[in-house]
C-alpha cells in the first residue's frame, strides 16, 4: 500500500537533518545582542518609554504582555525562560522569592533609587529591597453614570440584587478575598477556617449577580454596556474613561487597600547589566512621570511629581491627600499557609 | 489496544517504515506519553508552601477529588458535552448528507468552506462571537432594528453562548467522520433498495442510515470527548456560574497553584475517557 520512499527524498532529509543544530545555534547567537526581555501587564507603560530607552542606549527591549498575574506566575513557574525583567504585585513577591524565581537588585547599583518616596522604601512586603516599586494604585468600584442613577458608595453595592447580571468582579484572589474580609470585619491576619467559610459564603452569595470575573476584558464590557458596575483597579478605569466619559471611579466608604507593582529581575537573566540600566532609566523622574501620565496610576517616584499631570495630581482618588494616605494601608503580607487558605477559598468560590 | 500497539511498533514491517515512523513515535513519546506519565506521578505528590511540589506520595489528592462539591461541575460538563454532541449531530447529519449526495461539483468547495473557520485560532473565533452576541453587538442591533426586540438581550455569558461556541467549534469534528462514512455507502446498494420498491424515506431508514452508523458513532465520540475538557469556551463566552471540568482543572494550575490536585483531576478525567473508549471498543466487537 504505502508508497516506497524514493532514495532521493530520503537523502534530502538525511542531509538536512544535521543542519538543524547549526540553525538552532544561529538562533541562539542572535540572542546575544544587547537586549532586555521585559514581561509586563498590558497597558502598563508609556508609548515612548521603551523606544526612547533604545534610542538612548542602543539596547533593544523585547516586550511581552500578560493580562493575569496568576497566569504570569504559572508561566514562569512552569519554566518559561528568557525573561530578564518582570512586573510583579507586592503580594506575590514572597511567593516569587520562596520559589527562587527572582534575583535581588544588588544594593547600590541604582543611582535613581532615591527618587522614590519614603513610603516606598523598605516596604513590609519586601524589606530588603530586592525589587523596585514601579506604579501603585487602589482597588475600587467603577460604574456607568448614565445607567446607575445612585453612585455606589459601599462595597455592599456590588451585592445589591437590583444590579443582577450587571456586575463584574476582578478575577484576583487578593482583591476579592480582602473585600469580603473588610465587609465581614475579619482581619487579614486570620488563619481560622471558620472565617474562610464565612468569606466563601459571602462571595458565593454574590455569584448570581456577577456577570463575569475578569481582570482585563471587563473594561471592554463596561465600554460596551455589557456591565455597569465593576470592581476595578484605579488606573485601568481612568484609562478606559478616556474612551467612555460616562465611567467613573469611587473608593467605597469602607476604604480600600493600596497595592504596589514592582520591577524584579528574573533569576538567571543573561542581560543583567542592561536590565539594571533599564530599571534605573524607569526611575528617572521624567520617565516615571511619563508612564504615570499615560497609564493613570500613581507613581511612587517622588522626584517625578512636578512633571505629573496636574489633573491627576489633584485627584485624591489617584494621589490621596496626606491624611488619606496615612489611612491607606498595604495588604497584610501572607505567609504560605494563609496564602493557601486565600487561594483555596477563592478557587472554591469560582467552582461553586 | 493490542492492535494499536503492534501497529505502533511496526509489526513485521521493514526497517524503512520503522525509520519513517520514528518521528511520529518520538513526537508521541515526548509530547504525550512522557508528559502524561509525569502528570500521573505528580497527582500523587503533595502541595507545599506557595504551591511548591513536595514529593511525598499518597492518595490524598484523589480523596479530595471525590468531594461532593465538585459533583455539579461534573454533571454540568457532561450536560454541555452531551448537548453539544446532539446539536452537532442534528446539524451535521443533514450537512454531511448534502455534501455526499447532493453537492455535486460544489462538494470540494463546501468541504473547504467547512474547514476554513477551523484554520483560525478558536480564540479569534470566540472574540468574533463576542462582537456578534454583545449587548451592542450585531445580533442585538439587528433584532432591535427589525422590531423584534425593544431592549438588548445579554446573550453573552449565558449557557446559550457556551453551547453556541462549542457547537461552532466542534461541528467539523462531527461532520467529517459522517461525511467519510456516508461517502463509503455504495450507491449500488441504495439503488437496489429503490429497485426493490423502497421509497426515498424507506431507503434512507433501512439502508443509508444503518450503513452510516459507524460515522455517527465516530463523530459523536470526536465531539463529546474534547468537549469534556474544554475550558476556553466558558472562559471567554461563558459566565462565572457555568464552570466546567476544564475550568476546574485550569484553575488548580493557574489560580490555586495546586498542581498535584490539578493533576489528580486530569488523571481521573483521562482514566474515565480511556475506560469509556475501551468499553466502547469491547461493545463494538461483541
Amino acid at each position: 500500500m504505502a508508497e516506497p520512499v524514493s532514495r532521493r527524498s530520503f537523502l534530502k532529509a538525511a542531509i538536512l537533518a544535521p543542519l538543524m543544530p547549526a540553525l538552532l545555534a544561529a538562533c541562539r547567537r542572535a540572542d546575544d545582542k544587547r537586549v532586555v526581555n521585559f514581561f509586563n501587564w498590558s497597558n502598563y507603560i508609556g508609548k515612548d518609554t521603551l523606544p526612547e530607552f533604545t534610542k538612548r542606549t542602543g539596547v533593544d527591549v523585547r516586550y511581552d504582555l500578560f493580562a493575569d498575574e496568576d497566569e504570569m506566575f504559572t508561566k514562569l513557574r512552569a519554566g518559561a525562560r528568557g525573561y530578564d525583567l518582570i512586573v510583579v504585585g507586592d503580594y506575590l513577591i514572597p511567593r516569587f522569592k520562596s520559589m527562587n524565581l527572582i534575583e535581588p537588585v544588588p544594593a547600590g547599583t541604582l543611582k535613581n533609587l532615591d527618587n522614590l518616596g519614603p513610603r516606598f522604601r523598605r516596604p513590609v512586603y519586601d524589606p530588603d529591597e530586592t525589587t523596585v516599586p514601579y506604579l501603585w494604585g487602589t482597588t475600587g468600584i467603577a460604574y456607568n453614570k448614565k445607567k446607575i442613577k445612585k453612585a455606589p458608595t459601599s462595597w455592599w453595592d456590588l451585592w445589591d440584587p437590583q444590579y443582577k447580571d450587571r456586575v463584574s468582579m476582578l478575577d484576583n484572589v487578593r482583591d476579592c478575598i480582602s473585600v469580603a474580609m473588610q465587609l465581614l470585619k475579619i482581619p487579614q491576619t486570620t488563619r481560622d477556617p471558620e472565617d474562610f467559610k464565612k468569606i466563601r459564603e459571602l462571595l458565593v452569595k454574590q455569584k448570581p449577580l456577577v456577570k463575569q470575573y475578569s481582570s482585563a476584558s471587563y473594561l471592554n464590557s463596561l465600554v460596551a454596556g455589557e456591565i455597569d458596575l465593576a470592581m476595578t483597579w484605579s488606573g485601568d478605569l481612568f484609562q478606559t474613561a478616556r474612551e467612555n466619559p460616562d465611567l467613573d471611579y469611587v473608593i467605597p466608604k469602607e476604604g480600600t487597600y493600596m497595592w504596589v507593582d514592582c520591577l524584579a529581575i528574573m533569576r538567571g537573566s543573561r542581560h543583567r547589566a542592561d536590565t539594571l540600566r533599564l530599571i534605573d532609566y524607569l526611575l528617572e523622574p521624567s520617565v516615571a512621570a511619563g508612564i504615570a501620565n499615560s497609564v493613570r496610576y500613581a507613581t511612587p517616584n517622588q522626584a517625578a511629581q512636578p512633571e505629573v499631570d496636574k489633573v491627576l495630581l489633584k485627584d485624591p482618588r489617584v494621589y490621596p491627600t496626606p491624611a488619606l494616605m496615612k489611612q491607606l494601608q498595604l495588604h497584610h503580607v501572607l505567609d504560605s499557609e494563609q496564602s493557601e487558605l486565600w487561594s483555596q477559598t477563592w478557587a472554591d468560590v469560582k467552582v461553586a | 489496544m493490542g492492535k494499536a500497539l503492534s501497529w505502533l511498533l511496526g509489526g513485521r514491517k521493514p526497517l524503512a517504515s520503522h525509520l519513517l515512523l520514528a518521528p511520529a513515535s518520538l513526537w508521541l513519546i515526548f509530547l504525550l506519553v512522557i508528559p502524561a506519565g509525569g502528570l500521573i506521578v505528580l497527582s500523587f505528590a503533595k502541595n507545599g508552601p506557595y504551591g511548591a511540589i513536595v514529593w511525598e506520595f499518597g492518595l490524598h489528592n484523589y480523596a479530595r477529588a471525590f468531594d461532593p462539591k465538585y459533583l455539579p461541575v461534573l454533571f454540568r460538563t457532561f450536560a454541555f458535552a452531551a448537548a453539544t454532541t446532539v446539536v452537532c449531530l442534528v446539524l451535521g447529519y443533514p450537512l454531511a448528507y448534502y455534501l455526499t449526495f447532493r453537492a455535486g461539483r460544489w462538494r470540494n468547495a463546501l468541504l473547504v468552506g467547512l474547514m476554513v473557520p477551523f484554520w483560525s485560532s478558536c480564540l479569534v473565533a470566540y472574540y468574533s462571537w463576542m462582537i456578534v452576541l454583545g449587548k451592542e453587538g450585531l445580533l442585538n442591533t439587528a433584532l432591535i432594528r427589525f422590531g423584534f426586540l425593544s431592549e438588548p438581550i445579554g446573550f453573552l455569558y449565558t449557557p446559550f453562548a457556551i453551547l453556541l461556541g462549542l457547537v461552532y467549534f466542534y461541528l467539523p469534528f462531527t461532520v467529517l467522520p459522517l461525511y467519510a462514512s456516508l461517502d463509503k455507502v455504495p450507491r449500488s446498494v441504495i439503488e437496489a433498495a429503490y429497485d426493490l420498491g423502497a421509497g426515498r424515506w424507506t431507503a434512507f431508514w433501512k439502508v443509508t442510515l444503518p450503513l452510516s452508523l459507524p460515522g455517527v458513532v465516530a463523530g459523536c465520540i470526536l465531539t463529546f470527548i474534547p468537549c469534556l475538557g474544554d475550558f476556553l469556551t466558558v472562559e471567554i463566552l461563558g459566565g462565572p456560574r457555568y464552570y466546567l471540568l476544564g475550568n476546574l482543572i485550569s484553575n488548580q494550575f493557574m489560580m490555586a497553584q495546586d498542581w498535584p490536585f490539578g493533576s489528580a483531576l486530569t488523571s481521573l478525567l483521562l482514566a474515565g475517557l480511556v475506560g469509556g473508549l475501551w468499553l466502547y471498543q469491547r461493545w463494538e466487537k461483541a
